[in-house]
């Protein structure tokens, strides 16, 4: 167990996914990658964003950066969110579908293409919440 | 474990305080039974308060016969009759215990009883009698049983914001905001703040971004409220955070020259109308209580008068609103990206706002001094929807709808059991069903009056409205048995021999309406009924004090929302498949009204279904009768749903009712069931 975006986070999450979902029953065989802005990170009101690109339901890319943009790679999407919205999420306290439709996460692109990844993503974000257990307060 | 006993009198009774505390497996968790609770004023007050949909009535002189005092000079939610109402249910169920805040609760409300008047007209309740029961209990406690709250450092950076007074973290003022924006379920871990201006709210924005707190804007509170017992609670309220209560805006400004009005966040829309009328104009009306600016974010503003004044962002000339960031912007600042349009589909749902609305310049019209009430009945809906949109498409009327039955039954009945007499007669001795309603200039009267038979005219509507009790007793009459069995019966009433004999049954005058009421309140409403505006059906069209009447001791959700009218055979089995849902779910339902807008080309529809809202069974089935219907909806197509239309009224209509949507596909379907299962989800 982790803390939420630390560079231990990464790795974890990396092996977790690659070695506990199935690439078609859990992760829908999908292609797509996704840019999560994460805004007003406590203590200092940072912006980290991290990178996810999933090839055929596989995990091809997983990476973090602080700072207010993401330049390495290009996401088909990207949702932005502050920090505590990222948190209730990955404590199970909110579903990332909800939050979508609640306006807490922002999504760049087709709202309607988005909310058809929600499903797929489901997976990824179980994964998450099994590894992360600590967040800045 | 620590149980602990107080008992004290008050009045000549006995009180009896018993606190329990139990430890279980480490975890200390304490219920406060307050056995005075069950003194009997007490228990009569819970049932009134119950019985309570949370319908603001008591917020605005809707009858010119003053306003809880208490709750103009406090604002909180908690110091209204409303609040007072909630509050006792919470002490009740145990959810909260009393803190100092709720001595100054109760020693604020001074017993002057204008919330009765407003009650009761509306839904027959007296709300003095839990402020009284309250207020008894209350001095009933010892100084001991008073919970402190300390301030902590979020009510410490809301109150730097807006002032001491306008920032709580008081779990009883709290609760009150319950079903109205907090599930009742729900962990009391909220603050209430009161800004006065953009600025304020702008601050609170910034704030509660860099503490990582959800808010959410409320005004009214009533489409909350009609959301809160049904599974759309969860997408809809808030779950956690800070309640941006927007009361404090006032303002009000109406601009003759250029017929528009400015209007802040707290204003109603009776209190517009009020304004509106002064200088001979009004606006877009929708129900007395609800409030213009939330109500244009929310659904835009629906209304019977949508065909001529327009729907969506036809209404505004411009929005003050604080977006996510905490930035003020204005509709009209020109160098902005586009703030009218949106993306269209049915995925495209909204939960909650995405701007907080703070300021609005409304469009109003003229009010023209020949402006006639028509009604003409009819007995079956295809006649009813075809004259409808024959006169949507011409333009004719200004106000323009189907109205239900079970609607005129309500509005014009002045209790539950004259609505449902009321509605029986129409239906088994009359066979009206349905009355296409149109307040329209005597030019346009006359053109209405060559595509019909009959029609009803403002005469026998104000006679029905204070014969209402009278005409009720008419269910057991020989004169309506023999009447039932004429050809026509509403011919015969209506515009033949029989309307003399009928204008003789009711006997209508303000004192027969009063007799129904309390008795203590009879002199009271013999004035209202009095009034000349309670009998204007034009006044009553705009100024819309009688809906909240079908929310009377119980709540409805009313599904529904915009079709493309062009195939009526589809409109129509639109209508029988709502109809056909309510039989399935076994509830109370009724069509409500169908009204065209641009230019006859859709037409809104809103359908019924009436539940008691403590019934969690009756909830249960609501929400799956709202769920299926509106699936329903989508796969038929050339429609959108009323959550489709959440939070969309500050775009324009072509933007949202435009492309005319297809069926969806079998994959759509999938995904439809999916975002439900999202708004659903465990």
């Amino acid at each position: 167990m982790v803390k939420f975006l630390s560079e231990e986070w990464i790795e974890i999450g990396k092996n977790y996914m690659l070695e506990k979902l199935d690439p078609v029953k859990d992760l829908k065989s999908i292609t797509t990658s996704l840019l999560g802005v994460v805004e007003h990170i406590p203590p200092d009101d940072i912006t980290m964003n991290f990178y996810l690109e999933l090839e055929d339901g596989k995990l091809k890319d997983f990476i973090v950066n602080t700072g207010d943009s993401f330049e390495e790679k290009k996401a088909a999407y990207e949702i932005r969110g502050n920090y505590g919205t990222y948190k209730s999420i990955l404590k199970g306290e909110m579903s990332l579908g909800i939050a979508v439709l609640k306006n807490r996460l922002k999504v760049k692109g087709s709202k309607m293409q988005a909310l058809k990844l929600i499903k797929p993503l489901d997976g990824v974000i179980l994964s998450l919440q099994k590894i992360t257990d600590e967040f800045e307060e | 474990m620590t149980n602990f006993l107080s008992i004290k009198t008050f009045n000549n009774e006995i009180y009896i305080n018993f606190y329990l505390e139990d430890t279980i497996l480490g975890v200390e968790m304490t219920s406060h039974k307050v056995l005075a609770l069950e003194k009997t004023s007490f228990k009569g007050a819970l049932e009134i308060a119950k019985k309570g949909t949370h319908c603001g009535m008591c917020r605005f002189d809707f009858l010119g016969s003053g306003v809880c005092p208490a709750g103009i000079k406090k604002g909180f939610l908690a110091y209204w009759p409303q609040g007072r109402m909630e509050i006792v249910k919470q002490l009740y169920s145990g959810r909260i215990k009393p803190t100092e805040k709720l001595k100054d609760i109760v020693q604020s409300c001074n017993l002057c009883g204008f919330c009765d008047k407003q009650c009761n007209f509306t839904t027959q309740l007296r709300p003095e009698k839990v402020a009284r029961a309250l207020k008894e209990y209350v001095e009933s406690l010892n100084e001991s049983d008073f919970l402190q709250v300390p301030e902590d450092d979020i009510v410490k950076g809301l109150r730097k914001i807006v002032g001491e007074e306008w920032a709580t973290n008081d779990p009883v003022i709290i609760s009150s905001y319950t079903m109205t924006i907090i599930p009742k379920d729900k962990e009391l871990n909220y603050y209430i703040v009161m800004p006065e201006n953009e600025e304020q709210v702008s601050k609170i924005v910034k704030f509660a971004n860099k503490n990582n707190i959800p808010y959410q804007p409320r005004s009214g509170g009533t489409a909350f409220s009609a959301a809160a017992p049904t599974i759309l609670v969860k997408g809809i309220s808030l779950e956690k955070g800070i309640i941006i209560d927007m009361y404090r805006f006032k303002k009000l400004e109406i601009h003759p020259e250029s017929q528009t009005a400015t209007v802040g966040a707290g204003i109603t829309m009776f209190e517009l109308q009020k304004e509106a009328l002064k200088h001979k104009l009004r606006a877009l009306a929708a129900e007395a209580g609800a409030h213009v600016c939330s109500n244009i974010l929310t659904t835009g503003i629906i209304s019977t008068w949508g065909n001529k004044y327009g729907a969506f962002a036809d209404n505004f000339i411009d929005l003050t609103t604080i977006d996510q960031e905490g930035n003020i912007l204005k509709h009209s600042d020109w160098e902005r990206k586009n703030p009218y349009s949106t993306e269209p589909g049915f995925t495209n749902l909204c939960l909650s706002p995405n701007v907080i609305v703070t300021e609005a310049v409304v469009k109003l019209h003229p009010v023209w001094d020949d402006e006639k009430a028509v009604l003409v009945p009819f007995d079956n809906i295809r006649d009813a929807y075809r004259l409808l949109i024959k006169l949507g498409k011409r333009e004719v009327g200004l106000s323009l709808a189907v109205l239900s039955r079970k609607y005129l039954a309500e509005f014009l009945s002045p209790t539950l059991q004259i609505s449902k007499d009321f509605n029986y007669v129409c239906k088994n001795f009359l066979k009206l069903n349905y009355v296409v309603s149109v307040i329209c200039n005597k030019d346009e009267k006359k053109v209405l009056e060559e595509m019909v038979d009959y029609t009803i005219d403002e005469a026998l509507m104000k006679s029905l409205i204070l014969g209402a009790p009278r005409f009720s007793d008419l269910r057991d009459s020989e004169f309506m048995k023999i009447l039932s069995e004429e050809e026509d019966p509403l011919k015969s009433i209506f515009a033949g021999p029989m309307r003399n004999h009928l204008e003789k049954a009711l006997d209508p005058s303000p004192e027969n309406v009063a007799q129904v009421f309390d008795k203590d309140l009879q002199d009271f409403f013999k004035k209202i009924y009095s009034k000349p505006e309670m009998t204007d059906i034009v006044w009553l069209h705009a100024f819309r004090i009688l809906p909240t009447r079908m929310m009377r001791q119980q709540m409805f959700m009313g599904p529904g929302a915009s079709m493309w009218t062009d195939d009526e055979d589809h409109y129509i089995n639109w209508i029988k498949m709502f109809d056909e849902m309510g039989e399935k779910y076994k509830l109370e339902h009724s069509l409500g009204f169908i009204s065209p807008l641009d230019h006859g080309k859709f037409a809104y529809m809103e359908y019924d279904y009436y539940y008691d809202h403590n019934n969690p069974d009756e909830c249960e089935r609501i929400s799956k009768s709202l769920i299926e219907s509106m699936k329903k909806t989508l796969i038929m197509g050339k429609g959108l749903t009323i959550l489709n239309y959440l939070f969309k009224g500050i775009y324009r209509k072509e933007h949202v009712l435009y492309p005319i949507p297809k069926a969806i596909s079998k994959e759509e379907e999938d995904l439809f069931d999916e975002l439900i299962d999202t708004v659903l989800g465990d």
